[in-house]
């Protein structure tokens, strides 16, 4: 007969984890193949991750590698844009893209059952796109139609002019990665066919496999399916450094009929190449990266004003950023924003040691579930090549995070959070909202609609 | 595994004597356990003047309970490594962590405790809070984005008043208003306990190690009195056509159709569901070829089946239309390929195509103790019996494109739909 047991029971210690393993081998055009075996795994995820900084595009054609990198399954040379899709979701796969400031992904999700078939019709869409102008076309319409919705979105809204002003305008990287109106209007199948000549090739490429493999020939099946890649496109460019906009100010991006403000506070932080990445992280955890960080603690559970908010530090290869982000009641807007810098400000004084040892304990035990799945293998892995650091660099983190104290931890976070200032962005109901802004001493306001 | 081979997860069952059904499916490959509760109370349940009172404890839920402090079940489930969260739905509402092995006794501790004592913990304050934050919650989600109060305004055409059907999870923030404390506290006291809820345990840990945890921590909890079930929703096809037309200030204009379905659990919700699938999924769906790709009148198209419990389900299409494109040829598009799928029927190429990616999707729902433990609590308390999980492909290939016709032809009409339109107004159209 069980009885109430009034403190919780005790917690047994994890098992040991580490990022799964890779066998690598090498297709005969050269690209390399990771094949994560994941026994139980029946879809299998194939992901084909080429490095393609988007520096490479004419700043008057910015969104070509994006319309390009939508048109690669609209079409091959061996079949038509609705072939092409029927054969594929034949096979029960399903096709993506991903552009990111310095790769594209082109992967395939499919039940291991018709692994073959998929990765060929894959491999032709990587190797053999037709590029018809009806088609690029169609897509430069869908995608100015995107930008009316974009337009919209609050969130949207706050992460493009958060980039427009956190970036110097010389930085790709204050600009939208798809492109606006005036650069994609321009486009037509040449400069999408140009823009493909010179930067997809198998050179630039790595091909990722993870999933149930159980008697199957992962590779040799890869290796046939890409075996004709044979158009070169050199080496990627290097991304220069980004160029970071430092100071206090505010901008508020003008919603007429929004009933919250969407909040995005921020400025520069750390990538991958700093040691204190994983030291970074453990602070976020505490500040804002869950329900129980010290922001939401008092802007969620105490003051009621917001569904939640969470802070993070992000980063491509070069150049991180740190911000927080969340939606909150317009009348609250200016309370609430004061509350989020003062608790950003107090945390640079010191987190203490039981936080940042509860972070790393969930950091660090959360990792086996974050990488079950065999999808999120393979987006980790393609991040972490698309990011320039080795493919199990999820061990390093962890490492890393293990052995971060609380004053490294505080270190990490006042070396970016504060240091240079904060841009706060504000996406709502200009009228009710900049009154509020006035008292709170933000800096300079800039005001767009 | 190969094509159309049977799933053989493990299934193990076992009742409670205070009636607490326990699902443990154990896969000792992962260092993982998952714990998923399904209470059998979601938005259908409640009465008129007190919507949104099954989705308000998701939120009442996380508050601390009797001998757990606020803040505290996130705090401790957070340091054991676990993700946690909760969700309301139509037919249900479900608590969830998954975190590793070491863990489950604490998963389950807690589970109990707010199963059987969260009212110790429920107060004036923490109900105001928390009728603040799922007052955001609605903002967040329908008030402040275009398009956002489309199911809102469908589920209340498509279904009569007081149907349970005809009000969303959300529900409204009067009724939240008006709710006193003692409002709050019998409607828990109503649903929440043993015998009106299904817990399934998944991943590393024994069946034997994972019943005896389960009778540890919940086996002292009381049964309530068996609560009222919710109304019966058993209703037809639509017979007739309603409107609701917006003009607001939308990106683009946009229209929405819904139609009632069959109940789920049965080969004709199966078949409905895969007709539309033909019509609106993936890149080489019916509508996507036509209205996108060929005649592109349309931006995006969308649409599927929502299987419910009660009597009846629904399902969806939807059309974004292109720029300076009127938004009744989409319409018209759209009811034109309704007809002639009611009138023609399918191939069988295209139902093998929404078959397969149909396969797919289940699998990669299965993928992780998570997945796969939400399912079984579906299942399990649903239709009691869990193992449907191992056998829902097999139920998906069997449907046949006679099937698929005929569950067309008589739920999925032009003569008997609502919809939702939204088109842009004057000032709109400046931007």
């Amino acid at each position: 007969m069980s009885q109430v047991l009034t403190t919780p029971p005790a917690v047994g210690a994890p098992r040991p984890w580490r990022f799964p393993e890779a066998v690598t081998t090498q297709t005969s055009v050269g690209a390399p193949v990771h094949v994560f075996d994941r026994p139980g795994q029946y879809v299998a995820t194939v992901r084909v991750t080429i490095a393609m900084p988007l520096i490479a595009e004419p700043r008057e054609l910015e969104g070509v590698a994006t319309i390009m990198s939508r048109t690669l399954d609209e079409g091959t040379e061996l079949h038509s844009a609705n072939e092409f899709a029927a054969a594929l979701e034949r096979h029960g796969a399903a096709y993506g893209v991903d552009v990111s400031s310095d790769a594209l992904h082109v992967e395939i999700s499919v039940p291991v059952s018709h692994l073959a078939p998929a990765v060929e019709l894959l491999a032709e869409a990587i190797t053999r796109p037709a590029f018809n102008q009806a088609d690029v076309g169609r897509h430069v319409t869908i995608r100015l139609g995107e930008i009316n919705q974009e337009r919209a979105n609050a969130g949207y809204r706050a992460r493009e002019a958060f980039a427009a002003h956190l970036f110097d305008a010389s930085t790709r990287r204050s600009r939208p990665t798809a492109g606006r109106p005036d650069t994609i209007r321009p486009l037509t199948n040449v400069e999408v066919a140009d823009f493909y000549r010179n930067n997809i090739g198998p050179e630039r490429a790595e091909i990722l496999f993870a999933g149930d493999a159980t008697g199957v020939d992962v590779a040799g099946i890869i290796d046939a399916a890409f075996s004709n890649w044979t158009s070169s496109a050199g080496t990627a460019l290097a991304t220069p450094e980004p160029i970071y906009l430092p100071g206090n100010r505010v901008v508020l991006v003008d919603r007429p009929g929004s009933v919250q403000s969407q909040l995005l506070i921020g400025c520069a932080g750390p990538d991958r190449r700093d040691p204190a990445w994983g030291a970074a992280a453990v602070a976020n955890h505490v500040v804002g990266g869950t329900i129980t960080s010290r922001v939401d603690t008092v802007l969620r559970e105490e003051k009621g004003y917001t569904y939640g908010t969470r802070t993070s530090f992000a980063a491509p290869r070069k150049g991180g950023t740190f911000s927080l982000g969340g939606a909150v009641r317009t009348e609250v807007t200016g309370a609430a924003i004061g509350d989020a810098l003062r608790i950003l400000r107090e945390a640079r004084d010191g987190l203490t040691e039981k936080e940042v040892q509860e972070a790393k304990d969930s950091l660090i035990r959360t990792a086996p579930l974050r990488y079950e799945q065999a999808d999120s293998v393979a987006q980790q892995v393609g991040s972490n090549i698309a990011n320039g650091v080795p493919i199990d660099f999820a061990d390093t983190y962890l490492t890393n995070i293990a052995a971060t104290t609380a004053a490294e931890a505080t270190d990490a976070y006042r070396r970016y959070v504060g240091t240079d200032g904060l841009l706060v962005v504000v996406v709502g109901e200009a009228k009710d909202v900049r009154p509020q802004l006035e008292s709170l001493d933000l800096g300079d306001l800039i005001e767009l609609s | 595994m190969v094509a159309g081979m049977p799933l053989t997860y493990p299934i193990a069952e076992q009742t409670l004597d205070n009636g607490l059904r326990v699902v443990v499916s154990s896969d000792r490959a992962v260092p993982i356990v998952a714990v998923n509760l399904w209470y059998d109370v979601g938005s259908r349940h409640e009465p008129p003047g007190l919507t949104g009172f099954a989705h308000l404890f998701e939120h009442l839920m996380f508050q601390g309970s009797r001998n757990v402090a606020s803040g505290q079940h996130f705090s401790l489930l957070e340091t054991a490594g676990a993700s946690l969260n909760a969700s309301t739905f139509f037919d249900r509402t479900n608590y969830f962590e998954s975190l590793p092995g070491g863990g489950l006794d604490l998963a389950l501790w807690l589970e109990a405790d707010r199963m059987g004592y969260l009212l110790d913990a429920v107060n004036q304050e923490n109900l105001d809070n928390q009728r603040d934050v799922v007052k955001e919650e609605k903002r967040q989600s329908y008030d402040n984005r275009p398009y956002g109060d489309s199911y809102e305004r469908l589920v209340k055409l498509a279904f009569p008043e007081g149907h349970p059907y005809a009000h969303m999870t959300i529900g409204s923030m009067a009724d939240l208003d008006a709710a006193s404390l003692e409002d709050v506290h019998a409607f828990f006291r109503k649903y929440y306990g043993p015998n009106n809820a299904v817990l399934t345990i998944v991943g590393d840990v024994s069946e034997e190690d994972a019943f005896d945890a389960a009778k540890r921590y919940f086996g002292h909890l009381p049964a309530i009195t068996t609560p009222p079930p919710a109304p019966d929703g058993t209703i037809g096809p639509m017979t007739d056509v309603q409107r609701d037309d917006v003009e607001s200030d939308v990106p683009s204009d946009l229209i929405t159709m819904m139609f009632r379905l069959p109940v789920d659990g049965t080969p004709e919700l199966d078949a409905a569901g895969l007709a539309l699938d033909i019509l609106a999924a993936g890149q080489s769906g019916r509508l996507n070829r036509r209205l996108v790709r060929d005649e592109q009148i349309a931006q995006s198209v969308s649409g599927g089946a929502l299987p419910l419990i009660g009597g009846v389900s629904f399902g969806t299409l939807t059309g974004i239309a292109s720029d300076g494109i009127e938004l009744q040829k989409v319409e018209d598009a759209l009811l034109e390929e309704i007809e002639k799928l009611a009138a023609d029927g399918v191939t069988s190429e295209e139902l093998a195509t929404v078959q397969a990616q149909a396969e797919r999707d289940w699998l990669e729902q299965l993928a992780t103790c998570a997945g796969r433990a939400d399912e079984i609590s579906h299942h399990a308390l649903l239709f009691g019996d869990a193992n449907r999980i191992n056998t829902r492909i097999d139920q998906v290939q069997a449907v046949t494109v006679e099937q698929v016709q005929a569950a067309a032809q008589k739920w999925i009409r032009a003569s008997g739909r609502v919809q939702v339109t939204y088109r842009r107004s004057e000032s709109g159209e400046q931007e």
